[in-house]
């Protein structure tokens, strides 16, 4: 019996001291649920077919995949990662993304120029972060982002915890100043703070709150509440009327260190052309960033579907990625220490 | 009175998992109790889905791993403690002291550990840890049957012109084999649904079944954890009640009269 | 005899491996936004006494001691039932009931909360999912198995004929259990109590997916510095801070059971 076990033990070192290796997979970092199934179905699905080469997903929250890139810096765990422009220019700062190589991406000439965030992000699409509710549990209309201040929505309100950037924005705007000079927001925050059920630091919970209806007022993103539609909750977004929504633009870049960055060329440039972006702006309900994509004509209007980027500055507020990625750490101990606790 | 009570706590510790075994025959994602269908879609997924095949994988590997060095290593430290009584409530403080260490505290050292070597792509760090998580309890259960180990029998087989080696073997293992039994039970136990420090030394590639539930709970609100949950508890209910049927596990919680 | 040890000795250095990384790496400064780290600091653990860190503090013990209360509350009815029962159908059955759960692990446990406490069976008049009610709803829960066994284990080494005994002197049942049972039992009321209490100080899953993050015990603070905010000195240093706590609880506790021990 103890042979057996010295065995089995030597076998089991054996096992422990390969490095766990994946096959010859194209490795994706995205959010997941109903992003990750999109993006396999829609560019994954497609990028298989043309290649060869199968695709995994790499799952989490947005703060949680920089976190672990960072851990694997070097030598990277991923090869391709979706995340937003902003917090790309965090990943940037910290050399884990490789610079574009134009050339592969021959799509990109029929994507406008706002859609290139940087030389190392390519936009793929985009949509808005705005107040969505639930009109069977909230009886009166909203309309105004200040109408989160009101007494009657005490308790009923959640946003994220991982990125405050939105909520600290317009409460900025609302006292006359912008991300830069965010400051001037903060007391009109802390003032929100009774009005907060709870935060969420995943799609998932928020959609949890929204479904069982412990906080059916959210600042959310456009995509999510579309996703939250089609399942059967009733939810409405507002297009606000005092301040704009705030434009997210998600956005693929390649790891810097990859084996596959050719691979990882190529699925962009598949994600950014005609038909793919056609397909993903009706998944998703999402703005494309390719001029020649189709949107639905049902669509037209609705909160977050950009049919061209020069709607992000027309329908919305635009952030400046900069800003937004230098203040965000600050952003996140404020907002943790004065209005989540 | 006392009737009532037990029955209405028996029912508060039961009831969420009759829900779980309800919803996760719904045959929308929206979690509904009572289900508004019978399907199997979740089960499906969850035979399918990728992620929970790799981790099921690395489950085993890891724990098997763990148990074929934490069993060897327990007993012979068990057998130590047995018969040198005096030494032995310092050593054993020492042996048992992974288990008053907070999983997060583990958690974080072993990562900043493992960071530091190099060795965080392989599952060497997780075997590590789970061995050393999992030691404690070897050693604890194994000890229990070595302290009612009679020295004389040994000494018997050595007069008798038995090695060491093969006293061990022929007298000692069979007189131990409850304690190691429950050893081996309790290690496989804790490695398989060792959460906490996993989840900190975990990459997507060496992640345990546990960590994987746990990615998917945070981020999709489908039942497919419920189905999986369900599988759980249906195989631990039939292992307990065989257990209990055949092993009388009361003996081993209860003092009987 | 070293012999034997050492095997055992060398796992164990393995650990302490780990934990004397941990403690170099509290007294380590963080430097944002990058793994590297600066000099000898004190940083972190000042930083544990700002307002935000001891609220998670203060909240973890306030959350501990309510779930022990709680759980030795509702386990001791059905652990005196476990250890009394002539019925060998009732003692299995109950036994499978408080067995199975350790078997299942903590995610699946806690997931079965986030489906009651979400609303799916009955939409609850208070909110209870993503509350510190509902945080403490589930550690109940969750300790509720440890705590039954310590106990029916005490109860089950009282023997029955002082009970027998004060009930034929006049006693009522009440009377009984207050002066015969719960005494008699205390060893294991102490044990289960510790046990359960240090626990929950540590509990990381329930607070995880029930708390919203709103809901903040020590161990969800250790893994938001760690693995979130990057800050592995921050996160050790609260650590080795939750380390220290349990450890000088445990000492505490040993040392007042072993002078009542004395004592008695």
């Amino acid at each position: 019996m103890l042979v057996r076990l010295v065995v089995v033990s030597l076998l089991a070192l054996g096992l422990a001291s390969t490095p766990a290796h994946a096959q010859n997979s194209l490795v994706i970092s995205v959010w997941g649920g109903n992003w990750k199934d999109t993006v396999e179905k829609v560019v994954g699905k497609a990028f298989t077919a043309k290649t060869g080469m199968p695709v995994e997903f790499e799952v989490g929250g947005t703060i949680d995949r920089l976190a672990k890139a960072r851990v694997a810096k070097g030598s990277p765990l991923v090869d391709l990662t979706f995340t937003t422009s902003h917090v790309g220019r965090l990943y940037m700062s910290d050399g884990l993304f490789a610079k574009l190589d134009m050339a592969k991406l021959p799509n990109a000439k029929e994507v406008a120029k706002e859609a290139l965030r940087s030389d190392y992000q390519m936009g793929g699409w985009s949509y808005v972060y705005t107040i969505v509710y639930r009109p069977d549990l909230v009886k009166e209309e909203i309309t105004r982002w200040s109408d989160l201040w009101k007494p009657s929505l005490k308790g009923k309100i959640a946003m994220p915890d991982f990125d405050p950037s939105h909520i600290i924005t317009i409460a900025a705007l609302m006292e006359g100043g912008n991300e830069a000079t965010w400051q001037k927001g903060q007391e009109k925050l802390k003032a929100l703070k009774p009005s907060i059920a709870a935060f969420y630091s995943t799609d998932a919970q928020s959609q949890d709150l929204m479904k069982t209806g412990q906080a059916p007022v959210q600042v959310m993103l456009s995509v999510n509440a579309y996703h939250l539609q089609e399942q059967g909750i009733a939810v409405k977004l507002v297009q606000p009327r005092d301040f704009p929504g705030i434009v997210g633009i998600d956005c693929m870049s390649v790891m810097a260190g990859t084996t596959k960055a050719d691979a990882a060329h190529q699925f962009i440039n598949l994600a950014l052309s005609k038909e793919i972006q056609t397909e993903l702006a009706k998944a998703l309900k999402a703005g494309p960033v390719n001029g020649g994509a189709t949107v639905p004509a049902a669509f037209h209007g609705q909160p977050g579907i950009f049919l061209t980027p020069a709607e992000w500055k027309a329908g919305a507020y635009i952030m400046n990625d900069e800003v937004r990625a230098k203040n965000l750490p600050a952003w996140r101990e404020w907002f943790t220490a004065n209005i989540v606790k | 009175m006392l009737r009532l009570a037990v029955l209405l706590l028996v029912a508060f510790m039961t009831l969420p998992t009759l829900v779980v075994i309800a919803v996760s025959f719904n045959p929308t994602a929206i979690l509904s109790f009572p289900p508004s269908g019978l399907s199997w879609r979740w089960y499906v997924n969850v035979i399918t889905y990728p992620q929970f095949q790799r981790a099921t994988w690395n489950s085993l590997v890891v724990t098997l791993g763990a148990v074929a060095v934490a069993m060897p290593a327990g007993t012979a430290a068990a057998l130590a403690l047995a018969r040198a009584p005096r030494g032995a409530s310092l050593w054993a403080t020492l042996l048992l002291s992974p288990l008053v260490v907070p999983g997060v505290a583990a958690g974080l050292g072993f990562l900043i550990l493992g960071a530091a070597l190099g060795l965080l792509r392989s599952r060497a760090v997780l075997i590590a840890a789970h061995v050393a998580l999992v030691l404690p309890f070897v050693v604890r259960s194994v000890w229990v049957s070595a302290r009612n180990l009679d020295p004389t029998l040994e000494r018997a087989a050595a007069s008798l012109g038995a090695t060491p080696w093969r006293a061990f073997q022929r007298v000692t293992l069979p007189l131990l084999r409850p304690g190691l039994l429950a050893a081996l039970l309790f290690a496989v136990i804790v490695s398989l649904n060792e959460f906490v420090v996993s989840l900190f030394i975990s990459t997507r590639l060496t992640e345990i079944l546990p960590v994987a539930m746990f990615t998917y709970v945070v981020n999709y609100t489908d039942p497919t954890i419920a189905a999986l949950s369900t599988l759980f508890i249906v195989g631990t209910v039939v292992a307990v009640w065989l257990a209990d049927r055949f092993l009388d596990l009361g003996g081993v919680f209860l003092h009987h009269r | 005899m070293r012999l034997l040890l050492t095997p055992a000795l060398l796992v164990v250095a393995v650990f302490a491996a780990a934990l004397s990384a941990l403690l170099r790496y509290s007294v380590l400064e963080f430097v944002p936004g990058s793994l590297q780290t600066g000099g000898l600091s004190l940083g972190n653990f000042t930083g544990i006494m700002s307002r935000q860190y001891l609220g998670a503090v203060w909240d973890t013990v306030v959350l501990s001691a309510a779930t022990t209360g709680l759980t030795l509350v509702a386990s001791y009815p059905v652990a005196y039932v476990l250890a009394r029962t002539p019925s060998p159908r009732v003692r299995s059955t109950l036994l499978v009931l408080t067995l199975a759960p350790f078997f299942t692990g903590a995610i699946v446990r806690t997931y079965a909360w986030v489906l009651v406490l979400g609303n799916t069976v009955v939409t609850w008049p208070v909110p209870m999912l993503f509350t510190a009610r509902g945080v403490l709803v589930g550690l109940v829960h969750f300790s509720m198995p440890t705590m039954i066994l310590l106990l029916a284990a005490a109860i089950s080494h009282i023997d029955p004929v002082y009970e027998r005994a004060a009930a034929s002197l006049g006693a009522s049942p009440a009377r009984v259990f207050r002066r015969v049972t719960l005494p008699l039992s205390m060893p294991g009321v102490v044990s289960g109590s510790v046990i359960v209490f240090a626990w929950t100080l540590s509990a990381f899953a329930t607070p995880e997916l029930l708390g919203g993050g709103r809901v903040k015990m020590i161990a969800n603070v250790v893994r938001d510095l760690a693995l979130d905010s990057f800050n592995w000195p921050g996160g050790a240093a609260f650590a080795v801070f939750a380390l220290a706590v349990t450890l000088g609880l445990l000492a505490a506790v040993g040392r007042l059971t072993a002078g009542s021990e004395r004592s008695a």
